[in-house]
């Protein structure tokens, strides 16, 4: 009784609101002038909202070198910064390290997160693998990739060997790691309807197990990609002879710090451009989700 | 060679049969943490090809494990579940369930989803494709093919949860609370559209709900169950109730009219079942 009563007072409400439309959604209202021109300011404030850190950073930055606040010889003015960037890019210096970095990162990036994934995958799938390799992984997982430098430099002496090892270590356990999550979260919701219709294990695996990890593992390569960068400086600090990691030692060596200063720029500049194409990938690949909103 | 074991169920009637529920002696123990726990007794139920039952009870009086066994996604039992004359094992295309949550895959549109449902078919490529659109047609969604679940609303969403239960054309669908997550005027309506839908299919239909109103609007019959452990209480004819002229969906509504003082003497009936479900128990165990 209280039931029926209940439904037909949401009924009238609803009438009476204006919103007897049933399931289908149907725009009806004008939007206010404000709100239609929202969208085509986003982005440019999205980008002013971005730089307002950074811009007011590199204020003080000009302001303490005016002011001299520290010498020159510890913080170099942005000019002269400026100026060597611009040195080095003109004499290819830049280029010929920046383009070093990157193949390492690329080459031991594609090695770890291949590895990564496969393995991540194979927890996520099966209990007796992730029981057997679990516990060692996530023991190995702690120990950063710059600890394994002295073991492996033994193992596999300073060269590219070295550089791709530690690189692919340091993607390999957020991949693997976000693999596994992913591929274990899948609601058992999804599941059972795959059930229901049939499904073996195949088409289970790649209709349903598979999309739905997606997100969790696309995190997780957001993260590889980030950590390998990472290690890949810091190797290159430690054992080499090119790249942006020995641009900065070298720098230091010769007390240039507008040398070290410049390498940074561009490390971030390089980490940050990586990052925002992986997300860019993963809105493409997800676009199911940003449908709705 | 079946002829002899099932002679009702001849291949030449398969037609006429199909969709012919028999449930005999079903009792479903589980163990909660060590613990034994009866969820349902000696449930025995006969559904004529066709028939649309509802079966209503109490949450915990095992009405939504009732059908996850007739689904086939619960496979330990005591007891027989024979759909046509064949027992029940495991999930199969000739029996289909919707649930409360429209569990549509988020990453596939809504056409898409509807063809998970004939995955496992074996119709030709371009027949796929008619009888996903055909579908989609029937529960009034052609033009949102190629929307998101994240675009649709919820009961636009359950609409398409019925289409990929359909598409494979089940003997018998199984719904379970269906319409419970909706607000009560998308499910008023997508009551008579179901049961539009259904009639159109001519399939065996049974449907879980809490919802007394909803049972005797949608059943022919309506199955009242009583927890702990779940059993049931009485099955109460409802299909001579006059039905309701305007159901709210285009064209005729079939379901029964709520208005009726027949309508209204049966939910107090039922009402009354149900209720003495709920005051006995301890009263039975003090005894």
């Amino acid at each position: 009784m209280t039931n029926l009563e209940l439904s037909r007072a949401a009924h009238e409400s609803a009438l009476i609101a204006g919103n007897g439309r049933l399931d289908f959604p149907v725009e009806t209202d004008p939007k206010p002038i404000g709100a239609l021109l929202r969208p085509a300011l986003r982005p440019a404030l999205c980008v002013v909202e971005a730089l307002a850190f950074p811009l007011a950073l590199f204020g003080l930055w000009t302001l303490s070198s005016r002011l001299g606040w520290l010498p020159v010889q510890i913080l170099p003015t942005p000019e002269q910064v400026a100026a060597t960037l611009a040195d080095l890019a003109g004499s290819g210096d830049l280029w010929f390290h920046t383009s070093i970095s990157l193949l390492r990162v690329v080459q031991g990036f594609a090695l770890g997160g291949t590895a990564g994934l496969l393995l991540g995958i194979a927890m996520g799938l099966s209990p007796r693998v992730r029981r057997t390799v679990e516990p060692l992984f996530t023991a190995l997982a702690q120990v950063p990739p710059l600890g394994w430098i002295p073991v492996l430099m033994l193992l596999v002496g300073i060269d590219e060997g070295l550089k791709l090892l530690i690189i692919a270590k340091a993607a390999l356990v957020p991949v693997a790691l976000n693999t596994q999550k992913g591929i274990r979260n899948v609601p058992d919701s999804l599941r059972e309807v795959g059930a229901v219709l049939a499904f073996g294990r195949w088409a289970t695996l790649t209709r349903i197990v598979l999309p739905a990890a997606v997100p969790s593992v696309f995190t997780g390569v957001r993260y590889g990609l980030t950590s390998a960068w990472l290690a890949l400086v810091a190797v290159e600090l430690l054992a080499s002879s090119e790249g942006l990691g020995y641009l900065m030692v070298w720098g230091r060596q010769l007390f240039q710090l507008d040398m070290v200063i410049a390498a940074m720029l561009v490390v971030g500049l390089v980490g940050f451009a990586l990052d925002w194409t992986l997300s860019r990938v993963e809105r493409r690949l997800q676009r199911w989700e940003l449908a709705g909103s | 060679m079946a002829d002899t074991i099932h002679p009702i169920h001849h291949p030449a009637h398969q037609a006429a049969a199909r969709g012919a529920l028999e449930i005999r002696g079903l009792t479903k123990r589980y163990r909660v943490s060590g613990t034994p726990f009866t969820a349902l007794q000696d449930i025995g139920l006969s559904v004529a090809p066709g028939e649309f039952v509802s079966i209503v009870g109490a949450s915990g009086c095992g009405k939504s494990t009732l059908l996850r066994l007739i689904v086939g996604l619960e496979r330990q039992f005591d007891g027989e579940i024979l759909l046509d004359g064949r027992p029940v094992a495991g999930p199969g295309l000739d029996r289909a369930i919707v649930f409360q949550e429209h569990r549509l895959f988020p990453w596939l549109t809504a056409e898409e989803n509807v063809a998970l449902g004939l995955l496992k078919s074996h119709h030709p490529a371009a027949d796929k494709r008619r009888l996903v659109r055909e579908h989609l047609e029937l529960v009034g969604l052609g033009a949102f093919a190629k929307a998101y679940p994240s675009q649709l609303s919820g009961g636009m969403s359950q609409r398409v949860a019925i289409a990929r239960a359909l598409v494979a054309r089940p003997r018998i669908l199984l719904l379970d609370e269906p319409f419970g997550a909706l607000d009560a005027l998308t499910r008023s309506h997508l009551q008579a559209e179901l049961l539009r839908i259904v009639r159109a299919e001519g399939i065996t239909a049974i449907l879980v709900t809490h919802d007394v109103e909803e049972a005797l609007y949608l059943g022919d019959r309506v199955v009242v169950m009583h927890p702990r452990p779940g059993r049931i209480a009485g099955i109460i004819p409802a299909g001579r109730l006059p039905l309701a002229e305007d159901g709210g969906a285009p064209g005729p509504g079939f379901g029964h009219d709520r208005a009726d003082p027949a309508f209204i003497r049966l939910r107090e009936a039922v009402l009354a079942e149900l209720g003495a479900g709920h005051a006995q128990p301890p009263a039975r165990r003090a005894a």
